[in-house]
């Protein structure tokens, strides 16, 4: 009850207020859309990788969208307790809420976005596998409790090591090229590639791929191993957060 | 049957150094390890108190005694370095000024969500908000983000919230301070309501009549250790006490006072029985000793006041150009007589006001008392000379 508030409270604030908000809900993803399509598009000629007949800039979407929900879900909730530190000193907030409500509204409001991309490339006559949608929405749950995991984590840990907040979206801009989503891991020469595998966002990228341009819809052991390190991150940032939460109010 | 709704018992609570970030990584790396962090600055210790349903607890200290500190941990917005901290029944806090508003949203925004987290549902919050809307009073403003209140409105909104929700356990830090008159009042009638209807306060307060008027015990903190905890009234008393030792060993302790005069003796002549007393249209003498150290003669001030303190009559030395006449031992006495006290029926004392010899700053007072007594039905202060007069004419009627 006071979880969804809060997370209601989250995504108002991000679209403000006023009529014309909704309106950017769907024409920012677009315009973000627009301009990877010119970049990578038209100056960089980029190729999707062999074997597959759409779009870069539709195969760059499908996977920039999840990688957004998840960073920003992070970046925010790692941020959350460290602005809501008035609130945290006066009242007693339920403070693992704020973490993840705010978590929760950014990651849901790329969601939107996301669906909005999805929605105009099937338009744009792109052939998107639709059957494969209930395993693409387990993947996004996944991914969603990934990101919890984390917020909870830096959140907690950024009341002490105030650094991070400078550090944060640096290591994420690092992680985010580490990640294959402007590139398929076998573009990479010789061998290397199969370092990405060390990194769990890279597997994420995969399947949601194969998902939606090959139609993989049953989950498999892939899956499994996704769920195991979702659920690892967040037990770990639970436990995290338990332990440093009521020490914030002398260190904020 | 009466469980306590809140027990504490051997609290402690210590800020650890956070200065720099090497400190506040080491006390991360504790926490982590051991669930605890090292050092610091201890701002509250062995406090033990309970609070039962109907008995009212005031914490009472000077500033920076570490009230609030065990507001927060009570609120659990703070967590003890060690003891416990027992909570029974829903509680509600109203810390400080401000507290847990949002300045970016409007009114009615902030009101939804401290609703909420004061643990109401959202059709609650619905069923009350014309309550609250009415109690707070704010009118429009309510649509207004919060950062344009007053902070009067602040706390008439943040109270109203309070209101609604009538915990078991009411927590305020001060807040009676901020508000008008009417809203005090307003706060104060709903308080005794919700007192009389089974309710217990904790509160922080300097307004020792609110404390006695509201709460039944109190706790007196010292820097950060309990001095007493009781009685409200007994405890109220040695608190007042205390500040007034307090301001009389500073008063004493003001470095300039050995260079200045002070009052050696005052002594009531006529009437010469102990205690004084002056019957109808008696003279009152008075009799003064006043050491001076710098040698010069001392500005004196005589003065009747009533019990109460009201102001009657004064005089100075200085006005009436008397200079004050030197004793054998070095000091200076002056002496009056008031000639035919027209005082009513009461108790007064004579003061005397040493001043230093250019009349500019008063250096010492002394009281003698002495009363009035004579049988009469008239009214008031003093005795005025009148006559009743006939028909209005401005003429001495007949007897």
């Amino acid at each position: 009850m006071l979880f969804f508030q809060l997370t209601g409270r989250q995504i108002r604030r991000s679209l403000s207020s006023g009529a014309t908000t909704w309106i950017w809900v769907v024409a920012t993803p677009l315009l973000l859309l627009a301009v990877y399509a010119f970049v990578f598009g038209v100056i960089f000629q980029a190729r999707v990788p062999a074997g597959l007949e759409v779009p870069f800039v539709a195969w760059l979407a499908v996977a920039l969208w999840p990688w957004l929900a998840f960073s920003d879900g992070v970046l925010r909730g790692a941020g959350s307790i460290r602005s809501n530190a008035a609130l945290i000193s006066k009242v007693a907030v339920p403070r693992a809420m704020l973490a993840t409500s705010t978590q929760t509204a950014a990651f849901l409001l790329q969601l939107i976005g996301y669906a909005v991309v999805l929605l105009v490339l099937m338009i744009a006559g792109i052939p998107l596998h639709l059957y494969a949608l209930p395993y693409l929405l387990l993947l996004l749950a996944a991914l969603f409790v990934f990101s919890f995991g984390l917020a909870l984590f830096f959140s907690a840990v950024q009341v002490f090591v105030r650094d991070l907040e400078q550090l944060l979206p640096t290591l994420f801009l690092f992680w985010f090229f580490l990640t294959p989503i402007l590139y398929a891991p076998d573009m990479l020469p010789g061998e290397s590639g199969r370092w990405l595998l060390l990194n769990p966002m890279t597997w994420w990228m995969e399947e949601i791929r194969a998902a939606l341009f090959e139609g993989k819809w049953l989950p498999d052991r892939v899956f499994l191993v996704l769920i195991a390190i979702a659920g690892a991150a967040a037990w770990i940032g639970y436990l995290v957060f338990d332990r440093l939460s009521p020490h914030f109010e002398d260190f904020l | 049957m009466n469980a306590p709704l809140l027990r504490l018992s051997g609290v402690r609570k210590t800020y650890p150094p956070t200065v720099q970030s090497s400190q506040r990584f080491r006390a991360f790396l504790q926490i982590l390890a051991r669930g605890r962090s090292e050092g610091g600055t201890t701002v509250l210790q062995d406090i033990d108190l309970e609070v039962r349903r109907g008995e009212s607890l005031a914490l009472i200290g000077a500033n920076g005694a570490g009230k609030s500190t065990l507001l927060k941990i009570i609120t659990g917005v703070l967590a003890s370095s060690a003891g416990s901290v027992e909570r029974r029944g829903s509680q509600a806090a109203l810390l400080e000024l401000g507290a847990g508003f949002d300045p970016e949203y409007t009114g009615l925004e902030n009101l939804r969500l401290n609703a909420a987290l004061l643990g109401m549902s959202r059709r609650e919050i619905e069923e009350k908000l014309a309550d609250i809307l009415a109690f707070a009073d704010i009118g429009k403003s309510i649509n207004e983000p919060v950062k344009h209140y007053s902070s009067g409105m602040v706390v008439r909104l943040g109270f109203a919230i309070i209101a609604a929700v009538s915990p078991d356990l009411l927590i305020t830090d001060e807040i009676l301070a901020v508000g008008d008159e009417s809203f005090q009042k307003k706060c104060i009638r709903w308080i005794e309501q919700y007192l009389d209807q089974g309710g217990t306060m904790l509160m922080v307060s300097h307004n020792m009549y609110h404390v006695q008027k509201l709460c039944r015990h109190a706790l007196w903190l010292e820097q950060g250790k309990p001095r007493a905890l009781g009685d409200v009234h007994d405890v109220v008393q040695a608190y007042l006490a205390w500040h007034e030792r307090k301001d009389a060993a500073q008063v004493a302790a003001t470095p300039s006072s050995p260079h200045l005069p002070s009052v050696k003796q005052l002594e009531i002549m006529v009437p010469a029985e102990d205690p004084a007393v002056v019957g109808d249209t008696g003279d009152l003498a008075v009799r003064t000793v006043i050491s001076s150290p710098d040698g010069r003669p001392p500005v004196v001030l005589f003065g009747i006041v009533r019990a109460d303190g009201t102001p009657v009559f004064g005089i100075s030395s200085e006005e009436d150009r008397i200079k004050p006449r030197p004793t054998a031992d070095g000091a200076w006495q002056v002496s009056v007589r008031f000639r035919q006290l027209q005082l009513m029926p009461g108790d007064y004392f004579v003061r005397v006001c040493a001043m230093d010899p250019e009349g500019l700053r008063a250096c010492d007072n002394h009281d003698a008392e002495f009363s009035v007594r004579y049988p009469t039905r008239q009214q008031g202060l003093v005795r005025l000379q009148y006559e009743w007069l006939a028909h209005g004419d401005g003429h001495p009627g007949p007897p």
